[in-house]
């Protein structure tokens, strides 16, 4: 009887907290977790690595000797390709400038911030930063990593902390386009898309005409439709089309170009407004 | 004193949980080591002190995830009621039942969590969800139970059978 009385009060206390955290009722409750718990998040990430590897280490222990034999025969095949990616090197640091990822945003102003927690429930893909409101965090900014790269965008935004849905999350879309990937159809513009979040396959590339000449290795950035992104960031590149025959539209398979669960810095870009925060 | 040391240990758990362990992946899943330390106090100290811990287990899982405030306690819940079935169990050794219980408890976790979620108007592919995280992840963290299981079951005052089945009285 005492478990049933228990589990009513449990149930009925947490679907009212549930309500009142999405009314943003308990969020000075909220605010205060993160801020206390990050000194200690913070040793404990910087911790991680050896702990990762050493983890990383035990498990893989039966396949190291292949994986030695196969690095060794790999490395060959890759010394004779090192010229010829020389070459290809000098192109894409052209494409770098043409897309203005590093040099175009000269006139954007960022707020650098820490990376402090990540989800690992599994089942979303964010992480949360050490700056908020009081450092002018507006939930719906776009944050970049270090190298100019999408990471996501700020999703949940208290006074000394926000959470960022990377551009993996399920519940993320980005209005893309491929980078020499023109259809024919749209005369010699740019493939366009959306770039999802999937809990499967990471970042796809969905909604592309069925006529785009979309290949492994295009770039793919952001179109700016919408108005909730600025233009030509970098989203990533492709690793693999998906032909569905009859169907009305392709689909890809993304590599997002920052290296999403290794950040431990990232860009808040504060100069450029969401159409969602600056509204109709 | 006892609830000061289960709140220490989940808090350490808890921060863990966002800051080291998402670097720890097997089968593609992190362990979740509050629902499973949460889980282990339950088994190894009775169904009493399983109130009060567990809804803790959730209240910091919560605060240290960017889910609304109560989804971890309601969906830690289950523990409870599973070990509520302590008396039909009828192996000597803890672990098994304990094992038990930390995956049905994280098969309820990961259904209950994208529950919520949907309801709260959040994206949730529940294929995806189910197979490729909840499933994982009651095996994951049944993995990870003896690590957790062994200092808790030390840290009990009643003497237990052993690990294999062994009664106490031919220890």
């Amino acid at each position: 009887m005492r478990v049933i009385w228990w589990l009513l009060t449990v149930v009925s206390v947490s679907l009212l907290s549930i309500i009142l955290s999405q009314q943003r009722a308990l969020d000075p409750l909220e605010n205060l977790s993160l801020r206390i718990t990050s000194p200690t998040e913070g040793g404990l990430r910087d911790l991680a690595d050896p702990i990762a590897q050493l983890f990383e280490g035990i498990v893989d222990r039966g396949d190291l000797v292949r994986e030695n034999q196969r690095l060794r025969e790999e490395l060959e095949r890759l010394q004779a390709e090192a010229a010829a990616y020389q070459d290809a090197a000098l192109r894409i640091q052209e494409l770098e400038m043409a897309l203005g990822v590093k040099q175009g945003r000269s006139q954007d102003q960022f707020l650098a911030a820490d990376v402090v927690a990540q989800d690992s429930s599994g089942l979303k893909r964010t992480i949360a930063i050490d700056r908020g409101t009081s450092d002018g965090v507006d939930e719906g900014m776009v944050v970049l990593s270090p190298g100019g790269s999408l990471v996501g965008t700020v999703f949940q935004s208290y006074k000394g902390f926000s959470w960022v849905r990377l551009v993996t999350d399920p519940e993320s879309a980005v209005n893309a386009q491929v980078l020499g990937g023109s259809p024919e159809s749209q005369g010699g513009s740019e493939a366009r898309g959306v770039a999802v979040g999937n809990l499967r396959q990471g970042l796809v590339l969905d909604m592309l005409p069925s006529d785009s000449q979309v290949s492994e290795g295009n770039l793919v950035i952001t179109s700016g439709l919408g108005g909730n992104y600025p233009q030509t960031l970098l989203i990533g590149s492709v690793k693999a089309v998906e032909e569905r025959p009859q169907a009305p539209f392709k689909r890809a398979t993304l590599e997002p170009a920052a290296d999403l669960w290794s950040l431990e810095t990232v860009l808040v870009l504060t100069s450029f407004r969401p159409a969602r925060l600056v509204g109709p | 004193m006892k609830y000061l040391v289960a709140f220490t240990a989940l808090f350490l758990l808890a921060v863990l949980g966002v800051s080291a362990m998402p670097y720890v992946k097997v089968l593609g899943v992190t362990p979740d080591l509050v629902l499973v330390f949460a889980a282990c106090w339950t088994v190894a100290r009775g169904q009493g002190e399983a109130l009060v811990v567990v809804p803790l287990a959730g209240v910091l899982r919560d605060l240290t995830t960017s889910d609304p405030l109560g989804t971890s306690v309601l969906a830690l819940s289950p523990i409870v009621l599973l070990t509520a079935t302590r008396a039909l169990w009828i192996m000597e050794s803890e672990l098994v039942p304990t094992l038990l219980v930390v995956g049905a408890g994280s098969l309820g976790y990961g259904v209950l969590s994208m529950t919520v979620l949907a309801a709260t108007g959040q994206e949730m592919p529940w294929a995806d969800g189910l197979l490729r995280v909840v499933l994982p992840a009651a095996v994951v963290n049944a993995l990870f139970t003896p690590i957790v299981y062994l200092p808790v079951r030390w840290l009990s005052p009643q003497p237990r059978p052993g690990l294999a089945g062994t009664a106490p009285s031919s220890r």
